[in-house]
């Protein structure tokens, strides 16, 4: 790396910016277009609320991702110095949407959960923008308190109880999928930051049983669990949105069955352009398309890490622990979403980041990668020893 | 804006990073193993829980043959129309559409409220069969969730002429009367099979393949001419309404092979819209028995000559007119003194026939019935033909074996009864009947010889000539043969008194006959019902078309026609 700020670049415009992440991140959110129209062609006929009109989604999804290109340009030109000053006030506005977001008449229910905040065009879901402000909330938490990080009073609980506030508005709504993957963000900076270890030693005992007594709190939350464990069991009732994702992905096979080709997305599969995206993606571009996105999921968390290592070499704590914590979300919400897809997970309410149907969700992830970007110009431009 | 370090902290252990980051990376791994899972090993048992859902067997449907007649003119056909469907879980109606669907289609809307209901079904009729202009006007209104599906519906250009032979089909496609329902599986054929993907709605998204093509059904070449069918229904409506007759029934066969050429009934119904047929639909020339009465007088004649010693001249006396066999009393219309075996046949003398029957072998007689074919189905392939009642010889007592010989206490179907004078047509032989065409002549069966059967058509033709009871048969240009028949019928209580059934069995020509014509009218109700009166006349009118139309050369262009009575000089007698 070193030699890499002494050697004369000719290209050196080239040289500030990390265009590969930049055409990975376009191809997945092309991908995600392309797919969202095809998964959704259906339902969007048969839907007389929206006049039948098959290209519903798809006018919407691309309206979506570019004004959430804008917003990532913008957050692009942010230095990070500047979102670390911000981190707790922009952490605080994000619990005031999720506290705005329960108020009866103000937020929106949508199939029983109340996630969304009606903003006359565009439905915002806080849940999706409290991901990004908690992990620069974290990431600044842990470097004001690198020198507590070791004790568990000083250092552990305060965030413990920052993270029951969180949860205990995400379940109100309820969102466990948005609390898992906060929760999963938090604690992996922390990890990052050196925390305790007797602490993970801790919660690894403990998490099961919290998870245990979660899941028999709430009766919704445990038929999902049942529905997960045997589809088979009863694939019409509580196992019949998976029971129809694994038959997407068995009738995938190795190359797919083709572009528009899926039987699934015709009524079969519930939110086949939202949540089970996946599925109609395994069964459209088989075996070969899952790897390819799982690979370049695998990929943006690889950079993420990669960037946040250089960050903390050039002595950017926050922005290293911050870059690692976007890697983790990207890739814990991938994970978690694909493996509901394949029933390895019970189902909750989780996109596929950066392809999944969704305003809230695509711009929190492009506004993500943004930030990532920033962070790599900012070690590129350190390393130079340019300015900013 | 210059860059200064951020705020200061111990570094961050790589070790950490890096077990975290093989954590991601090792959940990535496992995606990668389930997906391979799934879609290899698992795929088999995931593709046929799919296929469960969404692949649904079809019928193609065959094509039901057609139902010709002689000349190849259509008695049934298929043509294409167009059924209404919907998906009630898909379905979505405005109140206006809902409107215009009731209209179009003559639903009230409150059916179709309560089939738009049926939340739980997938598939309801909305209207089976429309016209494939109806159906595009249903399909302008562009309603979500009702479609269409391609049917045939069966048509009969014949209408009620030949419903009775042809039948018809119901609902399901299937023969539910007539040759449609007896020939029902040769007609239908076998339906195909093929597979398809559907969508949740129940729209069809993909063929899959034909497990089994259609065979299609085959057409039936009947032995009628609906030239000569269309003809006899004209006549014998003619009939029934002149003298207001309950039914009436007419059969023409080919005189040489046995071939029905016509087959008409009355009261009749239309087929292409069978409703209201209660009582219409039998075929009662052959599932409605009677007592033919004096059409049987030739059969006597026969068995007498044949076996009986008796000569076409040998005499026989009938004066005064009755005679009392065991406590019951015969009687002839008009008495007669002494006549020969002919002249009881011509003048259809109740008395002479009798004391003929009465000297004739018990058996040898049953036997003559019995090979004629009464008492035994035809089996000419028709749904519900019954057999007719001859009793045994063993129980004949004297009156019953003289009141069989003019065709009382024997019940045949008019089928039988045409089918018996076969044998004066063909030298003895019995034909068979047969409603299908046929390439060649059949075999007969031999009941009496040539030169009995001959004799015995020499008296019909007797029948119809000056004196005789069947004058108003006769048709000009052509010398023809026959018999006229009038019997009681038969209620619960004994015969009724002034209920009647006139009929006419004749040939023609008689020289060389090539058709025989059988016509039974059932309580004619205006006075007149002798078989000269109301059945004769509908022979007369028929044949003359009909020999004309058959190009049949005549064999009397110079013999002028009898003026007919119509007030009925039949002289037979109950």
């Amino acid at each position: 790396m070193m030699s890499a700020t002494t050697r004369v670049n000719p290209r050196m415009v080239s040289n500030r910016f990390d265009y590969l992440l930049l055409w990975m991140t376009l191809a997945l959110l092309g991908l995600g277009l392309v797919m969202v129209y095809s998964a959704s062609i259906a339902i969007a006929e048969a839907n007389a609320a929206i006049g039948h009109q098959s290209t519903y989604y798809l006018v919407r999804q691309a309206i979506f991702i570019g004004v959430s290109l804008v917003a990532a340009y913008m957050a692009f030109q942010v230095p990070m110095e500047w979102w670390q000053k911000m981190a707790p006030y922009l952490f605080i506005f994000a619990i005031a949407l999720l506290i705005l977001v329960l108020i009866p008449g103000v937020g929106r229910n949508i199939n029983g959960s109340q996630r969304w905040l009606s903003l006359f065009v565009i439905n915002l879901q806080p849940s999706e923008l409290m991901k990004l402000f908690a992990a620069m909330y974290v990431a600044d938490y842990a470097v004001r308190k690198s020198a507590q990080m070791d004790s568990i009073v000083k250092g552990f609980l305060p965030m413990v109880g920052v993270m029951v506030i969180v949860g205990f508005l995400l379940l109100r709504e309820p969102d466990f999928g948005a609390l898992a993957v906060v929760a999963t963000i938090a604690i992996s900076i922390l990890w990052l930051a050196g925390i305790n270890g007797w602490i993970f030693v801790g919660l690894i005992a403990v998490l099961p049983v919290a998870i245990y007594f979660l899941i028999i709190s709430s009766p919704y939350r445990l038929q999902r669990v049942i529905g997960f464990m045997d589809p088979w069991a009863d694939p019409f009732g509580k196992g019949y949105q998976l029971s129809h994702a694994l038959i997407a992905f068995g009738r995938g096979e190795w190359f797919g069955v083709g572009l528009g080709g899926s039987v699934e997305k015709l009524l079969y599969l519930p939110e086949a352009h939202t949540d089970f995206l996946f599925a109609v993606i395994a069964e459209e571009l088989g075996f070969v398309g899952v790897v390819i996105v799982l690979c370049m999921f695998a990929w943006l968390v690889i950079r993420a890490f990669g960037i946040g290592k250089e960050a903390a070499q050039n002595e950017q704590y926050f922005s290293a622990l911050l870059a690692q914590g976007l890697g983790v979300w990207v890739g814990a919400q991938a994970i978690i979403n694909i493996g509901v897809n394949m029933g390895m997970l019970p189902t909750k309410g989780l996109t596929l980041p950066l392809l999944s149907f969704g305003g809230s969700g695509i711009l929190a992830n492009c506004v993500a990668i943004a930030v990532l970007l920033r962070i790599d110009y900012e070690n590129r431009m350190i390393q130079k020893g340019l300015p900013l | 804006m210059k860059f200064k370090p951020q705020q200061k902290v111990a570094s961050l252990p790589a070790w950490r990073r890096r077990l975290l980051l093989l954590c991601v990376l090792l959940g990535f791994v496992a995606l990668v193993v389930q997906s391979l899972y799934l879609q290899s090993a698992n795929r088999d048992f995931l593709q046929k829980k799919g296929g469960d859902r969404y692949i649904r067997t079809l019928e193609l449907q065959a094509d039901r043959g057609k139902i010709k007649d002689r000349n190849g003119e259509i008695l049934a056909g298929s043509s294409p129309v167009a059924s209404v469907w919907m998906n009630p879980s898909v379905v979505k109606v405005n109140e206006k559409n809902k409107q215009s669907l009731s209209a179009l289609l003559k639903i009230k809307t409150a059916e179709l409220d309560k089939k738009i209901g049926n939340k739980q079904k997938e598939f309801i009729y909305i209207k089976r069969r429309v016209s494939p202009d109806l159906a595009e006007k249903v399909k302008a209104l562009k309603i979500k969730g009702v479609y269409f599906e391609r049917e045939y519906k069966r048509f009969y250009p014949a209408g009620d002429v030949a419903s009775h032979i042809v039948g018809f089909t119901g609902a399901d496609g299937n023969g539910q009367e007539g040759l449609e329902l007896v020939r029902n599986d040769e007609l239908a054929g076998k339906a195909g099979q093929r597979r398809v993907i559907k969508d949740r709605s129940g729209q069809i998204v993909e063929e899959l393949e034909i497990v089994r093509e259609p065979s299609d059904g085959h057409e039936l070449v009947l032995s009628i001419d609906r030239r000569i069918q269309y003809l006899v229904y004209r006549e014998l409506s003619r009939a029934v309404e002149q003298y207001k007759a309950k039914a009436a029934s007419a059969l023409v066969l080919d005189a040489k092979t046995g071939e029905v050429l016509a087959m008409v009934n009355l009261p009749t119904y239309n087929p292409n819209n069978p409703t209201n047929i209660r009582g219409k639909t039998r075929n009662r020339t052959l599932t409605d028995v009677f007592e033919p009465g004096s059409t049987m007088k030739p059969v006597t004649a026969a068995a007498a000559l044949a076996f009986g010693g008796y000569e076409s001249t040998t005499k026989i006396d009938t004066a005064p007119g009755y005679m009392t066999v065991g406590g019951a009393t015969i009687h002839d219309t008009h008495s007669n003194d002494v006549l020969t075996v002919s002249e009881v046949v011509k003048k259809s003398s109740n008395v002479g026939s009798a004391k003929i029957a009465l000297s004739l072998d018990k058996q040898k007689l049953w036997n003559v019935f019995n090979q004629l074919g009464f008492g035994q189905k035809t089996n000419i392939g028709f749904p519900g033909e019954v057999r007719g009642k001859v009793r045994d010889y063993k129980t004949w007592r004297p009156i019953e074996q003289a009141t069989m010989s003019y065709g009382h206490g024997i019940s045949v179907t008019l089928l039988q009864l045409a089918r018996a004078y076969t044998v004066f047509a063909n030298d003895g032989e019995l034909k068979p009947v047969s409603l299908v065409k046929l390439d060649s002549v059949p075999k007969g069966k031999p009941v009496f010889s040539a030169s009995v059967a001959n004799s015995v058509k020499e008296m019909l033709e007797m029948v119809v000539q000056e004196g005789g009871t069947g004058t108003n048969a006769q048709v000009a240009g052509y010398r023809i043969g026959g018999k006229t028949g009038t019997a009681h019928k038969l209620g619960d209580r004994g015969y009724e008194k002034d209920k009647y059934v006139g009929s006419f069995v004749g040939l023609a020509p008689i020289s060389k006959p090539r058709l025989i014509m059988a016509v039974m009218v059932d309580e004619p109700t205006t006075g007149q019902y002798y078989g000269g009166t109301v059945a004769a006349p509908v022979f007369s009118r028929v044949m003359s078309e009909v020999l004309r139309l058959l190009a049949v050369p005549q064999d009397a262009p110079n013999a002028n026609i009898v003026v007919p009575t119509l007030d009925g000089d039949g002289q037979e007698v109950v």
